[in-house]
């Protein structure tokens, strides 16, 4: 068993896995503490492959996977618990609610019985009201609570999340994923969360996986990891500009929360007194919500105007992304605007722009 | 109409209730595995069970006679242990239930296609055997095509004349249904009683084609 050096508490999941795959065979080796792991990495590279074979869904899987020191898989003792025994929850992508049963039968279906592990989970994702509804008749929002419920009424000893997120649109998101915050302070299980999504990863995991091709490519601490060439990449897919940083003060009355970043940049948000001043934070900003003026604006609601550089422009899909060096701190932005805009600013590489971002498009994780 | 005529009614009913019932457990055995098993022999397995569907029923029943008679390879053993079924209604029920099986056979193979392996794979994670799962995902969401299967198979059955008067032979008050009265009646030239026969056939079958479309129509929670 691998041991992982600072940590006083023994890891809750041990995998050493080896996986056939179609493309490639998944070679895995990590220690995973009690706490959300993400899995990220690029489509193909195992994600949900990875969360099969622990779930013994994956018959061809190999090597050992130990769950609180009891083994579920150890190919070289020839162990394999069928997938009933190893009380291990699994959400997929699509929810996967039995179409033929109400929510409450949906969320009683692994509980046997036990109605105080399903009167915690119908209370936890705040399903009463939902209760006599056929599952065709629920929000995608609703399902993905209902599946996560479903899961937790077994009283399940790792909780297995394949992008509960993906399919729900972004307003949406933000509405379950305080749901998924909830379970893993309520609960305290060891889940293992797949994301494509940086910003969800950053705000539900202590604990980050990223897979490349078959392979381990990073793991650790996900704010550490933002330097991951890898996972820069992925952040680009969905929020692109993340900003570590730290809250310097709260004002109420103005409704804002002051941040400076570790490139020194000073840049208010709207109020979130929820992060103590002091506590460290990152900043998302998407590239489509910052404006780009060729002149210092005057006059304008939002709160951080910048100055910057051009680095570069490239042509992405019907849009442009420009990626601009602050002049303060010396950090970049990634900024996304129209070929139309181009054109109208004469913005070209080298060329000084201001940049502005309204205080209510950035978002604290 | 004559108490005779409804006696008929009622046998051809009972024949044809208890060929559907005698179909029901090997018909979904057979249409589960045909949509699961991927192994070898399975177009062989398929085309056999299917054969009854394009056979004419009398080649049907011809090999079954041959089968079950009392010098055939089944028939001396079944004799010896009391079973006979040649010329009994018992031969009515078996002729009738093979060739009504495949129907109900397609009917539950393509229900059980239609289940998604996902959701079965889902109730293990739940904590359920492969038994359990069986019984509690795939045949509940495949029960609406096993029913109409079976409406489809009861219905064919109703009808059933080549194998069954092969195998059970064309004895009045024995093993004469309502398709073999109909032949008998014609045969002697009582046309008129043939054709009130008919009629009998007729809303037999307009009642069970009913069924059918009652419930396949009939809104299903899981539809959207």
């Amino acid at each position: 068993m691998r041991v992982t050096a600072g940590t006083e508490s023994p890891m809750a999941l041990e995998l050493d896995l080896e996986l056939p795959l179609a493309r490639f065979t998944l070679r895995l080796r990590a220690s995973l503490p009690a706490d959300v792991t993400a899995v990220m990495g690029p489509s193909g590279a195992g994600k949900t492959s990875l969360l099969e074979a622990i779930a013994g869904l994956r018959r061809r899987a190999r090597g050992r996977v130990v769950l609180e020191g009891e083994p579920l898989l150890d190919s070289a003792r020839g162990l394999s618990l069928a997938p009933e025994r190893r009380r291990v929850g699994y959400v997929p992508q699509d929810a996967g609610l039995f179409p033929h049963l109400t929510v409450i039968d949906n969320v009683r279906f692994g509980a046997r019985g036990d109605a105080a592990s399903v009167d915690a989970a119908v209370d936890t994702l705040e399903l009463r009201p939902l209760l006599g509804r056929m599952p065709r008749a629920l929000s995608g929002g609703e399902r993905q609570r209902v599946a996560l419920a479903r899961a937790l009424a077994t009283r399940p000893r790792l909780l297995l999340l394949d992008e509960p997120l993906a399919a729900l649109d972004v307003e949406l998101r933000d509405r379950v994923l305080p749901w998924l915050l909830r379970v893993r302070s309520t609960w305290s299980l060891p889940c293992l969360y797949v994301t494509h999504n940086v910003g969800e990863a950053l705000a539900a995991a202590a604990h980050l996986l990223l897979l490349g091709e078959g392979r381990l490519e990073a793991a650790g601490d996900p704010r550490s990891l933002l330097a991951v060439p890898a996972l820069a990449r992925e952040a680009q897919a969905g929020i692109e500009n993340l900003l570590p940083g730290l809250v310097v003060s709260h004002d109420a009355p103005a409704g804002v929360t002051r941040v400076r970043t570790d490139g020194g940049l000073e840049v208010t948000v709207a109020l979130d007194e929820e992060r103590p001043p002091g506590s460290g934070v990152t900043l998302a900003v998407r590239a489509e919500d910052v404006l780009v003026a060729a002149v210092e604006p005057v006059g304008l609601s939002a709160r951080n105007v910048y100055a910057a550089t051009v680095a570069s422009g490239e042509r992405t899909g019907s849009d442009v992304t420009l990626r601009c060096t602050l002049h303060r701190g010396g950090g970049e932005l990634l900024v996304r605007i129209t070929p139309a805009a181009v054109a109208a600013l004469g913005v070209e590489p080298g060329r000084p722009v201001w940049l502005a971002v309204k205080s209510h498009s950035i978002r604290l994780l | 109409m004559s108490s005779g005529d409804l006696a008929l009614v009622g046998f051809t009913l009972r024949m044809a209730a208890l060929a559907t019932a005698a179909t029901l457990l090997p018909g979904i055995v057979a249409g589960l595995l045909l949509a699961r098993y991927r192994g070898p022999g399975r177009g062989a397995l398929d085309t056999l069970l299917s054969l009854p569907l394009v056979l004419p029923p009398t080649a049907v029943g011809l090999a079954l006679l041959m089968l079950l008679a009392r010098n055939g390879p089944l028939g001396g053993w079944l004799e010896a242990h009391g079973l006979a079924v040649v010329f009994t209604w018992k031969g009515v029920v078996l002729a009738t239930s093979v060739m009504s099986f495949p129907l109900l056979v397609r009917s539950a193979r393509t229900a059980f296609e239609e289940v998604d392996p996902r959701l079965v794979t889902l109730a293990r994670t739940l904590g359920c055997r492969p038994a359990a799962a069986f019984f509690r995902v795939t045949l509940p969401l495949a029960r609406r095509g096993i029913m109409a299967g079976l409406v489809l198979a009861f219905s064919r059955s109703l009808g059933e004349f080549g194998a069954t008067i092969l195998v059970a032979g064309n004895i009045p008050g024995r093993t004469q249904t309502l398709s073999l009265a109909i032949f008998q009646e014609v045969q002697a030239g009582r046309d008129r009683h043939a054709l009130a026969l008919a009629g009998w056939t007729v809303a037999l079958a307009f009642l069970a084609l009913w069924s059918t479309e009652w419930i396949s129509r009939r809104r299903d929670p899981e539809c959207a």
